[in-house]
């Protein structure tokens, strides 16, 4: 089932929650939203849910106008961050609730409850916790039986709010390898919220990225990450390297260096950053006459297969990130406090807002 | 390396002193007054023992001690369960005024409620003057020492509830709604279960507090025999008539039902917990 949001706003006293956002989640997608906290992204799920209600716009689901339908009327399901199993309940019990409570005339058997809930149990790979309580499980094993409550009663649309953010990151990167394959196998529309991009960037087919209740960018993983819209999801997706200068005619000019920008064609002497990820830079010993910004090496850091590099710029603007092959570093020899020739290989330049 | 060697290096140093410390502390403020009871009144032969504890004015007297704070608990724990929940889930002006009003039964000397409600309930009082003339007489009556046992025991059972539900959090009800459930589902099979092991307690505590409640009731009961009088009424009555041994068979019966009921609502609240299973 597909969903659409059109012109949602939300407010929560003076702090503007949601700003006007519309949004379409094709069926049988994963989508992330992915933004920092405070960013309204929880509020847009919860508002999804029927858990929230807009003060503008509406919800669709596969069309149909949603809107006004209470939560328990919407047929979604919902994975909280702290699990919100019921504490009181078996797991089996648990799992089983969303059935129990049906109408009696939609209500499965007892024999046909047994049989749905070792089904989902199988599925999250936990059949053997079924008599267990749930403060007897692990938090990931917590979060998988979450999911499969929610699985229970069949939604069309699958809604988690930071699943995998009380975990450890252990535990968080292998439960996120295994939600994206549950979902390859029954492909719910699925919408998670989260503010880890990595995160975001591994398991979703697209990701919406949010800032200050608007949306920035929507896309799938290797575009957003490889073409940021907004010096925001630049910042936001990874370290990053600010050069200040100015562009004019196409060609963004700093220190001694001359980059192409052919995007700022009309752009007259404006102000201008490049925005660099560290291993789009070049490290180079120093040589008379070589185009580059000189900068001091303060910190090596050697991690496997890369070199992490601190340098200080000799003009003193601020510090760069380098990240470098380890091999490469090994061959320049590199030492601490030695002084270096720095050059982003690529690069992209916003013009400063006036 | 012996079990007995590593535990003695416990994280939670002075479990002996502890110990000690609490074994001596309730002997002396609980168990030494208790057993002065039994002592007492084993002066008595065991005939004069049950002749003085089943006279039919002593058993009716356990009826209505028994009986009413039983009824009062119950009253409590409904509206009591109430009174927590609007404290809990919604924000209103004044709110912290009916926070402080609660504790009040607990703060005012019980012979000044006693006073108080039998002026509101007596035929002529504020709420007496309506009730009478429709038939129902509350002061003087065994109701009125429902009422009083009610009053008496109402913090109880919010002080219990209150901090229980408000640990509860939305999430768990979020949860249930969204699984379909209406609002009386997520009641009974979600929050009810969470906060009966409270709310047991709540319940013991209210009718223990009514069983031994006698300030506030001997105002408003009238204390007839065999009617509205109450047991600790009773013992001070033959205190007065310096029957010791009398006075103290009573006690000790109404000792020993008091802890067998509170044990065995002990056991109910273990049994509720270990439902909830909030016990690992």
């Amino acid at each position: 089932m597909s969903i659409e949001v059109r012109g949602i706003g939300k407010h929560f006293g003076n702090f503007t929650a949601l700003d006007n956002v519309s949004l379409d989640f094709p069926t049988g997608e994963l989508v992330a939203l992915l933004g920092p906290s405070g960013c309204g992204k929880t509020t847009l799920l919860r508002i999804i849910a029927g858990l929230e209600t807009a003060e503008s716009g509406s919800v669709l689901f596969h069309g149909e106008d949603a809107t006004e339908r209470e939560a328990r009327e919407r047929k979604v399901g919902f994975v909280f961050q702290h699990y919100a199993l019921f504490r009181h309940m078996t797991v089996f019990e648990n799992i089983a609730f969303g059935l129990r409570v049906k109408p009696r005339r939609e209500r499965p058997g007892e024999k046909g409850i047994r049989d749905k809930v070792t089904s989902l149990l199988k599925l999250v790979q936990l059949d053997w916790l079924a008599e267990r309580y749930p403060s007897q499980l692990s938090g990931g094993q917590r979060q998988r039986i979450a999911l499969a409550r929610a699985l229970a009663v069949e939604p069309k649309v699958l809604l988690l709010d930071e699943p995998f953010g009380a975990l450890d990151a252990k535990v968080r990167k292998e439960l996120r390898r295994w939600l994206r394959r549950l979902h390859d196998e029954i492909h719910v529309t699925s919408i998670f919220v989260t503010h880890d991009q990595e995160e975001a960037l591994e398991v979703a087919d697209r990701v919406v990225l949010m800032n200050q209740g608007r949306v920035e960018q929507i896309g799938t993983p290797e575009e957003v990450y490889e073409h940021p819209a907004t010096p925001f999801v630049y910042g936001f997706l990874g370290s990053v390297n600010l050069f200040h200068g100015r562009a004019h005619d196409g060609v963004m000019h700093f220190g001694n260096l001359a980059l192409d920008a052919p995007e700022h064609g009309g752009a007259e002497n404006a102000l201008a950053v490049a925005y660099t990820r560290p291993h789009e830079i070049e490290v180079g010993r120093f040589a008379p006459g070589d185009p580059g910004i000189l900068a001091r090496l303060k910190r090596a850091l050697i991690v496997g297969p890369s070199a992490r590099l601190e340098l200080e710029r000799e003009d003193g603007a601020g510090m760069i990130e380098a990240e470098i092959p380890s091999e490469l570093h090994r061959r320049l020899a590199l030492r601490e406090g030695d002084t270096l020739l720095v050059r982003p290989r690529r690069t992209k330049v916003f013009l400063n807002a006036a | 390396m012996s079990f007995a060697l590593r535990t003695r290096h416990s994280v939670l140093p002075g479990f002996g002193l502890a110990l000690g410390f609490t074994v001596l502390y309730l002997s002396l403020i609980v168990l030494i007054p208790l057993s002065a009871a039994f002592i007492r009144t084993a002066g008595m032969s065991w005939e004069a023992f049950w002749r003085t504890v089943t006279a039919p004015r002593v058993l009716a007297s356990f009826e209505l001690s028994f009986g009413a704070a039983f009824i009062a608990a119950l009253i409590n724990a409904f509206f009591g369960l109430i009174v927590a929940w609007v404290l809990v889930r919604y924000r209103f002006a004044g709110k912290k005024l009916i926070d402080a009003l609660v504790d009040l039964p607990f703060a005012l000397p019980t012979a000044v409620a006693g006073i108080a409600l039998t002026a509101v309930y007596s035929s002529k009082g504020w709420i007496g003057q309506y009730l009478e003339p429709n038939g129902v007489k509350v002061a003087f009556t065994p109701l009125g020492v429902v009422v009083a046992l009610t009053f008496i025991g109402l913090p109880f059972v919010v002080r219990t509830v209150q901090p229980v539900l408000a640990d509860l959090g939305r999430e768990l009800e979020e949860a249930a709604s969204v699984l379909g459930a209406t609002r009386r589902q997520t009641f009974v099979r979600v929050i009810l279960p969470a906060i009966l092991p409270a709310l047991i307690t709540g319940f013991a505590l209210a009718f223990a507090r009514g069983v031994g409640e006698y300030g506030s009731v001997i105002f408003i009961a009238g204390n007839m025999p065999m009617k509205s009088e109450i047991a600790p009424l009773l013992i001070v009555t033959k205190l007065e008539q310096y029957d010791y041994a009398g006075a103290t068979a009573i006690a000790v019966v109404m000792l020993v039902a008091s802890f067998l009921l509170l044990f065995a609502l002990n056991l109910l609240q273990w049994w509720a917990r270990r439902r909830g299973g909030q016990d690992s």
